[in-house]
Order: structure tokens, then sequence, then C-alpha cells
């Protein structure tokens, strides 16, 4: 059944925000995001199987894309910022606080 | 039936995976975790009938992007005394479940308002790379080229961030 699919999206995306909001690793923050943009994918992919239209297949290569573009810059920012300041905390790289 | 087992050994995979991905200390662990949950992830893909999406996800997300992700953690060659110390890690991840849990009951009391629909297998001519191409290329032509000018962007950001302090001035 469809159900099980939804609410198994549901629950990868409220672990990728409990991650996001309690973990101060900049590592495991980033894969995080990841995990939510995988549970959004599978709702389109789930969404597309009931219509029996492929757009959510399409959206979701979609999200992969942009899910590339932001690991490759997303990486670099995280080497960068260790080759500063040494350490991965999200607490230390609070560059932008007013 | 056979393909309830499958969804039910993957959802339980997937979960575990995920739930490591937030426990573990060590993003290593962490990024190892998440690796199951990109693959079981994929068969769920399979067992909705999303071959293309199926091959793409092993592909690209297990394959690509996470190999990227332990190369960095690797490059980085971070000892346990780098990682923050997060002594009340257990409690915020407590917390942040509760935050999110209103919200996440509220969405499955959305799902349950759905029509039910069967998951069977379908055939050949849906989720093939065929049918999603000549979809891709006809209706989502504009979005398509917007993510293509997505990525050289992202290209040239990374190739900005990683370059020489002298060629950035």
């Amino acid at each position: 059944m469809i159900h099980s699919y939804l609410y198994l999206s549901i629950i990868l995306f409220c672990l990728g925000i409990v991650g996001v909001i309690s973990r101060r690793n900049v590592f495991t923050v980033f894969m995080s995001i990841e995990l939510m943009l995988n549970a959004a994918n599978l709702a389109f992919v789930a969404f597309a199987r009931v219509h029996e239209s492929m757009d959510g297949h399409v959206l979701a290569m979609m999200v992969m894309a942009v899910a590339a573009a932001e690991a490759a810059l997303a990486l670099a920012v995280v080497i960068l910022l260790h080759k500063h300041k040494s350490k991965l905390d999200t607490n230390v790289f609070s560059l932008l606080k007013g | 039936m056979f393909a309830d087992g499958l969804f039910l050994g993957f959802a339980v995979l997937a979960v575990l995976g995920a739930a490591g991905l937030v426990v573990f200390r060590h993003p290593m662990n962490g990024a190892m975790s998440f690796v199951v949950t990109l693959i079981s992830l994929a068969g769920l893909y399979a067992l909705l009938s999303a071959k293309l999406i199926f091959a793409l996800q092993l592909i690209v997300y297990a394959g690509a992007i996470m190999s990227l992700i332990v190369f960095i953690i690797m490059f980085l060659n971070i000892q346990p005394s780098d990682l923050p110390k997060e002594e009340t890690k257990l409690v915020y991840i407590l917390g942040g479940l509760a935050v999110v849990l209103p919200i996440g009951l509220f969405l499955a009391k959305i799902v349950k308002t759905l029509p039910l629909s069967s998951t069977a297998i379908l055939g050949n001519d849906f989720g093939g790379v065929k049918q999603v191409g000549l979809l891709l290329f006809k209706d989502w032509l504009v979005p398509f080229e917007i993510v293509s000018i997505l990525l050289l962007i992202s290209l040239i950001g990374a190739v900005v961030l990683a370059g020489k302090k002298e060629a950035v001035k």
C-alpha cells in the first residue's frame, strides 16, 4: 500500500530535522540535509506510482542534481572553514553573527 | 506477499540507518550508516517500479555523492579530539524528537486521508529510461536547462572557493 511509503518518508524527514537541529558536527548536519532531500524524493516517487505518471521521477532527478551541486559547494566551504579554524563545530562557524 | 516482506526489510534498514546517522559521534560512522539508508531507498524505488531512479540512486547518491563526502572526511583526517564535545547530545536529540513529533503526526494524519491505491510492480512502459527521458526532454526541458545552469554555477563556485587566494583577488 502507498501509505506505508509515505509514512516512511515522514519518518525519514523528521529524523533529518532532528539531525539538523540537535547535532553540532558539520558533516552530520550536512548528511541530515541529504536525508531530508531523500525523504522528499521517496514521496515524489511514491506519488508518481499512485498517479502512474512519471513527472515525479523527473522531479526526483532534479532533486538529485541539486543535491550533487550542494554537496560540491558545501564540502568546499567545510574544507575552507576547517583550514581556518581547524574545528568541525557549527558553534565555531558563527562568522556572520551580528 | 514477497514485495511486502521486501518493503518491510528495506524500510527497517532505512530507518535504522537514518537513526544511526543522527546518533553516531564520528562522521565516518554516520556516513557509513547513511549509505545503508541510501541503498535501501534504492530498493524501495525499485519496488515502486521507478527503474531509472533506482539506478540513479545507486550511481549518483550512494556512488558519487557519498564517496565525495567520505573522501572529504578522510581528507580532513578527523581525530576523535577534533570532534565537537556534545555531552548533552542525547538530551538535544530527545528534545528535537519532541519538537518534530507533532509535525510528523500531523503529516501522518494528512496521509491517512488519502485514498488507498495499489503499489503492484508495473510493466515495461513505466519508469524506464526511454519514458522518463522523453518526458524530461519534452515537458521538463526548461527546468532541465535551469538545472544545468545551476551545476555550472556550482562548478565555478567550487573552483573559486578551492583556488589560491591570489587568484581570487
